[in-house]
């Protein structure tokens, strides 16, 4: 085998040494500032393109989802707002006695009085929006069958009162008359 | 055989250690190098600008459908609240005791010679209804006419609802004679406490009917 011997001048050496360092300056900006960034852009636009399609994707699911939760609650929608309505604008204290008063003259009492005890918010979370209003209503003269017939009456059209206590107590003077006493709380809208 | 002279070579022994020269080989080798660099950073580069298409088009699509979701987000969240927000109604609805028919139990066990004073009832927390009764009852044997009611509010009561307690709480002569239909009849004052729950008691399990197993022997 020949053997070639290159014999290199000291000229040479130091080009060599000095291409040498270029190339490697060369490698490392080129990998640092021009491939490094345009690999990192390119998988952070990757990364954002994969999050942009699960967004979108779950997007659709989220669509489909509230199309059937609005079908689903149809009947929750409905009933929500009639109990919604059960409650008119302003503050409970001007409508709600004269309410009672009008629905107890309609039931042949007359006059009946409701008093605001007090109201408190509800504990439960789903219920934040909405008030407990304690009253007291007092009917001062009913027979019997008549105050059955309004209480009666008075639970079905006020669904959102319910009655905690009831005092009925004969009239000294007039035995037939009882004087009623009616402690109620109503579920009622903030405003 | 001829001689021959190369008289040349010096020259071509030059040119060969030219042609060897390691720096300008190490110089083809880098500008090679650095070309294979560029072509690849371009074709990096292109494929980045066509991830960057992509990107906008995705970016595109959300900005069309995020109004969208948003909105359906919100309106979710709404339906939820409203579907909670009623069950708890209802749940209020539904538990609440409803006084009427109680009137009209009680009304029915009044007979003519009993006459109530006052009654005062009350849902209690747990959900029981405590009814605290008074009045007076008239007959040959008043206290007989105050027990006659007490059970037939025990019964009324009992059709319809749970734990029912009817107990006396007071029962005493009266010295006061009261004219019912023509007749003198002595009086007795009486007071009744009531309890009740509303709600059904759960049932208690009972044992299901034995099955055979292979162990147990024939009869």
């Amino acid at each position: 085998m020949k053997r070639i011997q290159v014999k290199l001048s000291k000229d040479q050496i130091q080009k060599l040494s000095l291409s040498s360092i270029g190339f490697i300056v060369l490698v490392y900006v080129y990998f640092s500032f021009f491939l490094g960034p345009l690999n990192n852009s390119r998988d952070t636009m990757l990364a954002e393109i994969d999050q942009l399609q699960d967004k979108v994707a779950n997007s659709k699911n989220e669509l489909t989802k509230t199309s059937k939760l609005e079908q689903q609650a149809n009947t929750s929608t409905k009933r929500f707002a009639a109990l919604k309505a059960l409650s008119p604008e302003g503050a409970p204290i001007a409508w709600f006695p004269p309410r009672m008063k009008t629905f107890f003259a309609n039931q042949e009492i007359d006059k009946a009085t409701a008093r605001l005890e007090n109201s408190v918010a509800y504990k439960e979370t789903d219920l934040a929006n909405w008030m407990r209003y304690n009253w007291i209503l007092e009917l001062p003269q009913a027979d019997f069958s008549t105050l059955g017939k309004a209480v009666a009456a008075l639970e079905n059209a006020e669904p959102l009162m319910s009655i905690m206590r009831i005092s009925i107590k004969a009239l000294p003077e007039d035995p037939q008359f009882q004087q009623i006493t009616l402690s109620a709380s109503t579920a009622m809208v903030k405003r | 055989m001829a001689l021959h002279l190369n008289l040349l070579h010096e020259e071509i022994l030059e040119q060969r250690q030219r042609q060897r020269d390691p720096l300008k080989i190490g110089m083809m080798v880098l500008s090679a190098l650095g070309a294979i660099m560029v072509v690849y950073y371009l074709w990096n580069a292109y494929k980045v600008l066509e991830i960057r298409t992509r990107l906008s088009q995705a970016q595109q699509n959300w900005a069309k459908v995020e109004p969208k979701v948003t909105g359906a987000q919100k309106r979710s969240a709404e339906l939820n609240s409203i579907i909670s927000t009623t069950k708890v109604l209802d749940g209020m609805i539904d538990g609440r005791f409803y006084w009427a028919p109680f009137l009209e139990k009680l009304s029915r066990c009044v007979a003519l010679n009993a006459q109530l004073i006052s009654i005062d009832g009350t849902v209690l927390d747990d959900g029981k209804i405590s009814i605290v009764i008074d009045g007076l009852a008239a007959g040959r044997e008043p206290r007989a006419a105050a027990e006659e009611l007490r059970q037939l509010l025990l019964e009324q009561l009992g059709q319809s609802y749970n734990d029912v307690k009817v107990e006396f709480k007071s029962l005493e002569d009266l010295d006061t004679i009261v004219n019912i239909g023509g007749s003198n009849m002595a009086m007795a004052r009486f007071g009744i406490n009531a309890t009740f729950n509303t709600v059904a008691a759960k049932p208690t399990p009972t044992p299901g009917p034995r099955t055979k197993t292979r162990g147990e022997p024939k009869q």
